[in-house]
């Protein structure tokens, strides 16, 4: 039992942060983002090459693991570049294809982030192939935290550990930006009253960028943390988006909190599904959660808005 | 003497072959509050909303104290010294009444930048209210907090679209001697009303508007008493 939760938070964790991009996309420019999964996947390829620039700069060949975990410090520089690279990836889709049809209808923005995604996800297979690719060849051991007789007791790795914590401290640290700052407050009034907030004096288009940035961003660093925990697939995103919606959609549509709760409700359903109803409907029950919670609150767990 | 807000021969609309501004032109002298009245539909708010730079200016200018301001995007609208108060929706209902102030006086440059103390002895009510969220506040105390918002950003203009709608006749006189408590502070305002008689006896002049142009135009006490803006509402020829 603790042992299914602790695995449920792990694939919470990386859906949570992909879905809070999600949300915070459709709640500043008003669309969902199909791509937003092809972030994670460009996050954690992109991470691959930094991670080999900086081995080939630094001369270190090899990387050397850093403390109990599975990698060293290139990795965790390699991800802050990913993530700055999928920010400036978003920014171009952005200036390519959304700029440009944004003064349309939501529904023309919402296919051609389904073309954006086709393209991504095609563009990332030609340019690193549709084999596997992983950061660190290292063979972690699990830790016993709690014994086999405790509640069927509980394994876990240090780089698990580490994916639940960063996620945990990024998600605090945006709830700071979006509360204490003056461009977290920004983003809150775009997104509740964007004629009003351009009268108030807000650069909507700036907020409109530093939104992409942190969505992409942060899905990057999901991408990332998929990758230290499995593998590094084409797929990897393609295969998390619907999580990543029912997540959005249970926490409640444009709600940061709802996002992240509902990320992790819909990786502990997935993983606490599985003793039940076999791992192949694992990831059906996520539905089954959302739509038992839809029918008892439409708007989601923290929506304001139907 | 230059007039503080100039809108000369403005033509535009939401959509482009619909004109809802046929060459309207309002000039707001420093310091007068001025009241834009007309009948519905006549462009009344389309009009604030241009010179606001939330609908496009097909042709026509818009001078802030000389300074030709046209077509700049609405938030450069703020920083140039030209404040707006819409009609509805204005206050930042999911931040509370100190976050909706605190990020309007942040957007703005130090030096333009409005005290936000001052803000909370100008309208009392909202200092009782700092924590809670605007959408939580009555129909006059949203009005303030509208007004406070953009009063932060220190305008020398501010433009307000029908401040008195939904808000009891009390509330109305509530709002409009705080209006005119603005006003006294240097402030030059030009008012939206359909409460013709309230914004008469606030406004020192009062410009009519009829199919997006005006079309009468004089000091606000002699138009209280003037047959013909009857008439232009009721829809004859001035």
């Amino acid at each position: 039992m603790l042992q299914l939760i602790a695995d449920g938070l792990v694939v919470g964790s990386v859906i949570a942060l992909g879905a809070v991009g999600l949300t915070l996309t459709y709640s500043i420019l008003r669309f969902a983002n199909f791509g937003q999964g092809e972030f994670m996947t460009w996050g954690a390829y992109l991470a691959v090459s930094a991670l080999a620039v900086v081995l080939a700069a630094t001369g270190a060949g090899v990387m050397e693991p850093l403390g109990p975990f599975s990698f060293g410090w290139q990795l965790i520089v390699a991800m802050i570049l990913a993530a700055a690279l999928t920010a400036v990836l978003a920014l171009l889709v952005d200036w390519l294809l959304f700029r440009r049809l944004r003064r349309g209808n939501a529904i023309t923005l919402v296919i051609a982030s389904f073309g954006a995604a086709l393209a991504l996800r095609n563009l990332v297979q030609f340019l690193y192939g549709t084999l596997p690719e992983y950061y660190t060849r290292e063979i972690q051991i699990a830790i016993r935290l709690v014994p086999r007789d405790v509640l069927g007791g509980l394994r876990i790795t240090p780089d698990q550990m580490l994916v639940i914590g960063l996620t945990l401290v990024l998600m605090l640290a945006l709830q700071g930006l979006l509360t204490r700052t003056t461009l977290g407050r920004a983003m809150r009034a775009t997104a509740q009253n964007p004629a009003l907030a351009r009268v108030a004096g807000v650069d909507v288009e700036g907020v409109i960028r530093a939104t992409w940035v942190i969505g992409a961003a942060l899905a990057a660093v999901a991408g990332v943390l998929a990758g230290v925990v499995g593998q590094v697939r084409p797929g990897l995103g393609f295969e998390l988006l619907l999580p990543l919606f029912a997540a959005a959609i249970l926490g409640g549509i444009g709600s940061v909190r709802g996002a992240v709760v509902g990320g992790y409700i819909v990786g502990l359903a997935e993983s606490l599904s599985v003793p039940l109803v076999g791992a192949e409907y694992r990831a059906a029950t996520a539905f089954v959660v959302l739509i038992g919670i839809l029918l008892l609150r439409p708007t989601g767990l923290f929506g304001e808005r139907a | 003497m230059t007039p503080a807000l100039e809108l000369d021969a403005i033509e535009g609309g939401y959509e482009p072959g619909l004109p809802i501004l046929r060459g309207a032109s309002v000039s707001v002298a420093p310091g007068e509050i001025v009241a834009l009245l007309g009948p519905n539909g006549a462009g009344k708010s389309t009009l604030v909303k241009a010179a606001a730079g939330l609908v496009p200016i097909w042709s026509g200018r818009v001078r802030l104290a000389g300074r030709d301001i046209t077509g700049l995007p609405a938030h450069r609208m703020v920083h140039e010294g030209l404040g707006f108060v819409p009609q509805t929706e204005n206050v930042f209902a999911n931040l509370s009444v100190l976050e909706n102030l605190q990020l309007a006086a942040a957007l703005i440059a130090r030096q333009r930048r409005g005290s936000l103390e001052k803000m909370f002895s100008l309208f009392p009510d909202l200092d009782r209210q700092r924590k809670l969220p605007a959408g939580r506040l009555s129909g006059g105390q949203r009005q303030m907090l509208a007004v406070a918002r953009a009063l932060v950003a220190s305008p020398s203009v501010l433009m307000l679209d029908e401040p008195s709608a939904g808000l009891s006749p009390k509330l109305v006189g509530v709002v409009f001697e705080r209006l005119r408590a603005v006003r006294d502070t240097g402030v030059t305002i030009l008012l939206v009303e359909q409460n013709v008689k309230a914004a008469l006896a606030l406004a020192d002049r009062a410009v009519v508007l009829v199919e997006g142009r005006e079309r009468l135009e004089g000091a606000a006490r002699d138009l209280a008493d003037d047959p013909r803006m009857a008439a232009l509402y009721l829809g004859h020829a001035a």
